[in-house]
């Protein structure tokens, strides 16, 4: 950048600009949340006494940190970066280039929407994935947001600095929707490993606070006895028929909550995928095309069996711990509405549907030898303990369902592994219990990872994982035979692992003195 | 090297409640490791930097191979320990912009490892992109 340049960017100087001034309401709200038992407990045990002025410090502070985070907060934009001050005491200026921004991210939560806020979320890829790294503005105006994001991802100058707040009608660009939610895909909801966790969640939390009540009306009640009463073998299948509906039930309100009026859409003139959910607190999610490289498929045994799966994109940019880190595309859904906004994000139709090469009789192998072998250790184990502790024998006979299971287990595993090149993906598939089908850009790979084990290295196959800046950072093709996976890499990312595939095919066998004596 | 002989030294610290010959037993393995391990992972280990990529080949029973090409290098590190330090090695760390693991090459000669980074940088910089 020349001289000139520079100072013209410098001229272009925005005006600092501030948060909503409606986050005041919402920032002591939030506090009061947070400080709710304190202020129950001060006013509860120290109701003796109303003179002391101490008590109204529980409800001022937190009025006073909103008030203080609210004067120390402010951003502008200048010609080619955000900057984001804050801080009361410790004060910190975060700075990251426009054409660095991937992912713009507004959430809103009742109290927000209610007051038409958004907190707005700033995605530029960098390492700090959470806390004071991040680029958040907690809250601004709904109509401010989209504004906010729109420059951000058309990245072009601001108009003008400091533009007013009012006014939220700014008309929207045109969007092509993709995927608007259909009420009837709650039914794969209780089939998600994610909606199982949450509704598990929802019940342990929720087992503690409701177990006194419960137990206060049972008493109360002669219920007890009558379940009591029955015998074993009605009570046991109808307790667990029960506790199948409420999992189900708690896995279905959560999948509303996080789903409800899900929308995929596609901006044509921002170059950008928007999506939107949410039924209490809503969330946006707007991921520029160039930064997408790539979408997964993920196919649990439970969503599979049934015909369903779920699709989050591969971006850069995205990178998040736990279960935020995914970016959904299309929520728990059935197969063909799954490949069909795949296909459509992907622009080609080869990755979700075309064959996929096996991996071969060693994979299966191996696969058949990790399946089977520790589940078979239960039923010897069982029967070990039935002739020396005298437990039963009948339980070592059901602990012979084990490896039955392990074979089913392995074939099913075998028969999802495979890979497949396209015109401008890699694709693999693989799993069976937390099944996927992973298509990535091949020009989004950035390094190739080859592993092998001891056992690999005997067996002949290794590990071939293509690394990334997006998503799961890496994408591994397991137990791939070598010759084959090098010839895979070669052809996948031309002009980068030829130079070096005579030491990736003879290095090993010539330093690996293991391998010649078998 | 140091691991094993942190194994024999806490072998000697709490060698006074197991029996001799499993105290024997564990030494012998320490010293044939320490002895056979280092020098094993010497005929494994193996690097090479291109004009495009850099490769480098780690591990005694898991074995990785990794190949980073030049123009997704994001940043290029040299560091000693006190260890290195003494015997004048260097080891150099090269980051992608994913966190699936960097290529590290270890145990370089100084001046080698010295002129590595140089080289790298220069090539890095060449290459236009944000390399992701």
């Amino acid at each position: 950048m020349s001289e000139d340049a520079v100072t013209s960017e410098l001229e272009h100087d925005a005006a600092w600009r501030r948060l909503d001034m409606r986050m005041l309401l919402v920032h002591p709200v939030n506090e009061v949340v947070r400080f709710l038992p304190l202020l129950i407990g001060l006013f509860l045990f120290g109701a003796s006494d109303h003179s002391d002025p101490w008590h109204y410090l529980g409800v001022a502070l937190p009025i006073a940190i909103g008030l203080l985070r609210f004067a120390s907060t402010s951003f502008r934009i200048t010609g080619s970066q955000i900057e984001l001050r804050r801080g009361i005491i410790g004060r910190s200026v975060l700075t990251a280039p426009l054409d660095r921004v991937r992912t713009v991210e507004l959430t809103a939560k009742p109290i927000h929407r209610l007051l038409r806020l958004s907190r707005v979320e700033i995605g530029t890829g960098s390492a700090a994935t959470s806390g004071e790294g991040r680029l958040v503005l907690d809250s601004l105006g709904a109509g401010e947001a989209r504004r906010l994001r729109e420059d951000l991802l058309h990245r072009a100058p601001l108009p003008s600095p400091g533009d007013p707040v009012a006014a939220s009608g700014v008309p929207a660009p045109p969007e092509s929707v993709i995927l608007r939610l259909d009420p009837a895909w709650v039914r794969y909801a209780p089939l998600t490993t994610s909606g199982l966790v949450i509704a598990l969640a929802a019940l342990a939390g929720a087992s503690q606070f409701l177990g006194n009540l419960v137990r206060a009306a049972l008493d109360a009640s002669s219920l007890d006895e009558d379940v009591r009463a029955l015998p074993l073998a009605v009570s046991l299948p109808l307790g667990v028929v029960l506790f199948a509906i409420v999992i189900s039930v708690l896995a279905i309100c959560g999948y509303l909550l996080t789903n409800w009026g899900f929308m995929l859409s596609r901006d044509e003139a921002a170059q950008t995928f928007h999506v939107r959910r949410g039924l209490l607190t809503t969330r946006e999610t707007s991921i520029d095309t160039g930064r997408l490289r790539g979408v997964e498929i993920h196919e649990p045994l439970g969503l599979r069996l049934a015909g369903g799966g779920r699709l989050t994109a591969i971006v850069t940019g995205f990178k998040r711990r736990g279960n935020d880190s995914k970016t959904p595309m299309v929520p728990a859904a059935p197969r063909a509405v799954v490949a069909a906004v795949g296909d459509a994000v992907l622009a080609e139709n080869g990755p979700l549907h075309t064959a996929l090469i096996q991996h071969g009789p060693i994979a299966r192998r191996r696969r058949y030898v990790r399946a089977v072998i520790p589940t078979t250790l239960i039923p010897v184990l069982l029967a070990v303990l039935a002739t020396t502790a005298s437990w039963p024998w009948w339980l070592a006979g059901v602990g012979l369902l084990a490896p039955a299971l392990g074979v089913l287990l392995a074939r099913d595993r075998y028969a999802r592994l495979g890979h497949a090149l396209t015109t401008d993906y890699v694709v693999m598939r693989w799993g069976s219990l937390h099944g996927r089908r992973d298509a990535l850009q091949r020009t989004g790979i950035i390094g190739w990872n080859i592993k092998q084990t001891f056992f690999q290295r005997r067996a002949g196959v290794v590990s071939l994982t293509a690394t990334t800046a997006a998503g799961q950072q890496s994408y591994e093709m397991l137990d791939v035979p070598e010759g084959m996976a090098v010839a895979f890499a070669i052809e996948a990312v031309p002009g980068l692992v030829e130079q070096f595939a005579t030491r990736l095919s003879n290095a090993p066998q010539s330093a690996d003195p293991a391998l010649k004596c078998t | 090297m140091l691991a094993a002989a942190g194994i024999v030294a806490t072998l000697v610290a709490s060698g006074f409640s197991i029996p001799l010959w499993l105290w024997l037993a564990y030494a012998v393995v320490a010293i044939a490791y320490s002895v056979a391990m280092p020098v094993y992972r010497y005929r494994v280990h193996r690097w090479e930097s291109t004009d495009t990529a850099v490769y480098t080949q780690r591990g005694w029973l898991t074995r990785e191979r990794r190949i980073a090409p030049m123009s997704r290098v994001q940043t290029v590190d040299l560091d000693q320990n006190l260890l290195d330090r003494m015997f004048t090695l260097a080891n150099v760390t090269v980051t992608t912009a994913s966190a699936a693991g960097p290529v590290r090459i270890d145990g370089l000669d100084r001046a080698v490892a010295e002129r590595l980074v140089e080289e790298l940088t220069r090539r890095t910089e060449e290459e236009p992109g944000d390399a992701t």
